[in-house]
């Protein structure tokens, strides 16, 4: 029961991490993607490369992964410079499908199919360690980092982008630098969860940076509120718990949790939309939170 | 030969990507709303034309499935996207929660027909030798000709009937269209119902040649926005003919490399404009 529970534990504390970072891009700079699982995606199969290859310390994983996850956000920061809105998520959708085909189909990097295997145990500097408390670290670091930048120069230049583009431009701010660095904030958060995802699980493969990854994850920052500090953990808590829960109905065939889980997320966003589109936490502190 | 052979595949598939991508293009333009559930449409036909198809009643389903088609698009309208309109109305809102419904049809139809790929056999499907080496099923040319007379009767509709005009007049200026005592409600109404009874023939098209699943929504979904995004935003003939080339670029793809990787050529080449030229092929420049 203890090992469940930290099990349940950590794997919540990763998930935290991603939708903490989703949120800074979403929430703040206004930039919708649909693509966080990539570089989730990325950082695992950085951070597991280098637990294979080089040596199992937890830091050294998390490093390669913020870097890997962080340059290539790139990728998405380009159509994210030049077009928003609409035309934003269908790039970042695209960008989601043809990773997975990547991922899949780059087995020197990725193990193809089959994935990673065997990741050795973590470390750090040479003591063997658990993942949970280094993803409560992690998680805690970066929800520091988002308060801290959310309320300074930066965010408030950020927030101003997302608000009113033109006029922000026209005040001197470097917009495009915001938006960039942004996206690598946040990338490179996701990438160290990627890191600690794989390190955690000791096995790695395609089927956990998919698109139905990356709505779960969105699905997690709009339950629990957009552009809040808490929201985020608060949708992660509630959305990875709801398996757990579900397992105990007896009236459900277990065959069908995953189909169930999904359909209540998915009511829960399209009902949170029309009735509260603020989300959970949102609507408790500030009244309206969304863009 | 081989290159003809995808050619002419990739023509079938474009068909149906542009009748798809019309019914996208035609709600977009009409109301500026982004329904991104317009793949669950496709689904949700494609699913009931097979349950009649199963119980041999194919005419009956063909008409149930542009019912439910039509139906569904009205449902969204009515009660999710205007009710989200009327207080808010932020792009993001509205794509949540398409998003969502989407999400959940997926795996109703999951539990309900069952997970994995369903197709119907028919004797249109079959395909004979036309030319040396050159197969080509007779619903190759059903899937052409009937992509052609619903534009013809289309263009028809939007240019020769008041309702049409109404709904490019709905495009340019809601506003002005609100003074001359016109019910925008109902020309939304009319452009759901209009769009989403173009994605039922396709879904039945797609059941018979290549089979359906229940995450196909998905790539219909993507494939008509990338349509609608390269042929330029408001031009119906942009995203028709983009669905078309995005269909044939897949295809002759396939010389090249794998089939996996037929996808990802649509959205290099959506990339491409986003990047390059984000207006389209026939848009105008904007803003966005």
């Amino acid at each position: 029961m203890i090992a469940y529970a930290a099990n349940l534990a950590t794997i919540v504390a990763i998930f935290a991490i991603l939708a903490a970072t989703l949120n800074f891009i979403v929430g703040y700079a206004g930039i919708f993607s649909v693509a966080h699982a990539v570089f989730f995606g990325l950082g695992a199969y950085a951070g597991a490369q280098v637990a294979l290859l080089l040596m199992p310390d937890a830091l050294l994983a998390c490093i390669a992964g913020a870097i890997v996850a962080g340059g290539l956000s790139l990728c998405l920061a380009l159509p994210a410079l030049r077009v928003r809105g609409e035309y934003f998520v269908a790039a970042s959708l695209g960008l989601q499908m043809m990773a997975t085909t990547l991922f899949s189909e780059a087995k020197a990097f990725t193990g193809g199919i089959g994935g990673l295997v065997g990741i050795p145990r973590p470390t750090l500097f040479g003591i063997e360690v658990g993942v949970l408390p280094l993803a409560l670290v992690a998680l805690a670091l970066i929800l520091f980092l988002t308060a801290r930048l959310q309320r300074g120069a930066f965010g408030r230049t950020l927030q101003s982008v997302r608000d009113a583009e033109s006029a922000a431009e026209a005040l001197g701010k470097n917009v495009a630098a915001a938006k960039t660095l942004a996206m690598a904030f946040a990338c490179a958060g996701a990438g160290i969860a990627g890191a600690l995802f794989a390190l955690h699980l000791s096995f790695v493969n395609v089927e956990s940076f998919t698109m139905d990854q990356s709505v779960l994850v969105m699905a997690m920052v709009i339950i629990g509120g957009t552009g809040t500090l808490w929201g985020p953990v608060v949708g992660a808590i509630i959305l990875l718990s709801l398996p757990s829960g579900l397992a105990f109905l007896p009236f459900i065939p277990p065959t069908e949790v995953g189909a169930v889980q999904q359909i209540i997320y998915g009511l829960a966003m399209t009902l949170l939309m029309i009735f509260r589109p603020a989300g959970l936490v949102g609507d408790l502190s500030k009244g309206r939170a969304t863009s | 030969m081989l290159f003809l052979q995808l050619l002419l595949q990739g023509i079938q598939t474009g068909a149906l990507y542009a009748l798809t991508a019309a019914g996208f293009a035609l709600i977009f333009g009409a109301t500026r709303i982004f329904h991104f559930a317009h793949g669950t449409a496709f689904t949700i036909a494609g699913y009931v034309f097979l349950a009649c198809w199963r119980i041999d009643q194919p005419v009956l389903g063909a008409l149930a499935a542009i019912a439910a088609a039509v139906l569904f698009g009205l449902g969204m309208e009515r009660f999710v996207y205007r009710p989200i309109q009327r207080h808010e109305g932020s792009f993001f809102t509205v794509f949540v929660a398409a998003f969502g419904v989407a999400v959940v049809v997926q795996n109703l139809v999951g539990m309900i027909a069952g997970r994995g790929f369903a197709s119907v056999d028919t004797s249109l499907s079959m395909a004979e030798e036309v030319l040396p080496e050159i197969f080509l099923a007779p619903i190759f040319w059903v899937a052409i000709s009937v992509a052609v007379v619903l534009f013809a009767a289309l263009s028809a509709f939007l240019t020769r009937t008041h309702a049409g005009v109404a709904l490019r007049a709905l495009a340019q200026n809601p506003d002005l269209l609100r003074a001359y005592g016109l019910s925008s409600n109902r020309l939304s109404m009319l452009a759901f119902a209009v769009g989403s009874a173009m994605v039922a023939p396709a879904a039945i098209l797609t059941a018979m040649t290549t089979g359906l699943n229940e995450a196909v929504g998905h790539h219909v979904m993507l494939i008509s926005m990338a349509a609608t995004i390269v042929g330029g935003v408001g031009s119906l003939r942009g995203a028709a003919l983009a669905g078309l080339m995005l269909g044939v670029a897949e295809s002759v793809a396939l010389q090249f490399v794998d089939t996996q990787w037929a996808e990802g050529v649509s959205f290099l080449v959506l990339f491409a404009f986003i990047i390059f030229r984000p207006s389209g092929i026939f848009g105008v420049a904007q803003t966005r």
